[in-house]
């Protein structure tokens, strides 16, 4: 039986060469494609992959906290986190959320067979980065815990760090709740709360927090030099 | 008629999924890749592409300044070059036509704009879409 592997990037393109990437194994298929976390949560849910493959920025519902979704709903799904950054924070979160995988982009070509195969065969896999952490013995109780790192910040819900990740992106309360099947009410209470626990003021506050914590990613502009003028 | 087409941006995971969209057309064909503006600027001496798919962000050399430099090192006989990008940026885009390149489009809509846009670049004809904003400018 053939070893069934969901995917969940919003680029298409991306998607295209994973799949190229991953069909050239015998014995792999890919079952599914979603675009943002929550068409992954749905697939998942529907399909019930053996390998979920989530990139780390999506619009909607990000590569985080669908991790985090799906394994709330079941422990026993196996999800490759694919991210463009190996910062401390998101290899902790990554593994917080369960990931049993951590792969970079750049990486990709090279490590996500790898990584599959380790996850089908109940091994974990990480860039060597994160092997090392974990060799050195900061894992603390199943957390990778950094002694230099600042107390860490409040903890939001599940459902907050959705709305979070949705008003950061801009979207006004009543789209929310049109996207969560809540009331305008309900969410503008989430938001409350949302904003009183994390001590923010404003939504400007709020898409800074978000970014901070890799809730929503923003993509730097190129700097871009003037060519050189050539005198007449 | 045969289009030969160097691939430029630093994942190989997104050239992969470029040449998977490019392998609908038979009659095109890859001829390299390169994973920074610099290695462009060489394969573009050494292969003789007809376009150049080339992404903006970088190492070593960003896609701006490799546009131009390939510009400048082959005049009248230069490749088209089209850039597909993350930047779904009207100046961005702007800047990217202003620097020598023909065509333009966002890579979250590559799957949908990349063949028009070779088609029409290697027929130097102006190829632009961004995700946001203004139709398809053609």
């Amino acid at each position: 039986m053939k070893l069934r592997i969901l995917l969940a990037d919003d680029h298409e393109i991306v998607r295209r060469g994973l799949c190229s990437l991953l069909l050239k194994h015998e014995g792999w298929e890919v079952c599914g494609e979603a675009s943002d976390g929550r068409e992954a949560v749905e697939m998942a849910k529907r399909l019930k992959p053996d390998v979920i493959i989530v990139d780390i920025g999506m619009p909607s519902l990000n590569g985080l906290d669908t991790t985090r979704q799906l394994m709330q709903y079941d422990p026993q799904f196996k999800i490759i986190v694919l991210t463009i950054t190996d910062s401390d924070q998101v290899i902790r979160e990554a593994l917080d959320a369960g990931a049993r995988g951590f792969v970079l982009k750049s990486d990709a070509a090279r490590d996500l067979v790898s990584a599959v195969e380790a996850l089908q065969s109940k091994r974990m896999f990480f860039t060597p980065r994160v092997n090392d952490l974990v060799l050195a013995g900061f894992l603390d109780k199943g957390h990778v815990v950094s002694r230099n790192e600042p107390p860490s910040l409040p903890t939001l819900t599940v459902r907050e760090r959705e709305i979070t990740q949705l008003l950061a992106e801009g979207k006004s309360s009543k789209e929310v709740a049109s996207l969560l099947n809540l009331s305008t009410k309900t969410v503008e209470t989430h938001r409350s709360n949302i904003m009183r626990k994390l001590s923010l003021h404003s939504i400007r506050d709020l898409v800074v927090y978000a970014i901070k914590n890799n809730i929503i990613q923003i993509q730097m502009p190129t700097q871009i030099s003037a060519p050189e003028t050539t005198a007449v | 008629m045969t289009i030969r087409i160097l691939l430029v941006d630093d994942h190989p995971i997104v050239r992969q999924g470029l040449r998977t969209l490019l392998q609908g057309r038979g009659d095109w064909v890859v001829v390299g890749e390169a994973s920074d503006g610099a290695e462009a600027v060489d394969k573009v001496e050494t292969l003789h592409p007809d376009v150049v798919v080339l992404d903006v962000t970088m190492p070593k050399m960003n896609g701006l300044e490799a546009c131009r430099l390939i510009q400048q090192k082959h005049r009248n006989s230069s490749p088209e070059v089209l850039f597909v990008t993350q930047h779904d940026s009207p100046q961005m885009m702007r800047e990217a036509l202003d620097a020598g390149a023909r065509g333009y489009v966002v890579k979250s809509n590559a799957a949908r704009d990349l063949l028009e846009a070779v088609e029409s670049v290697s027929q130097h004809r102006v190829f632009t879409a961004l995700a946001q904003g203004p139709e398809v400018s053609k």
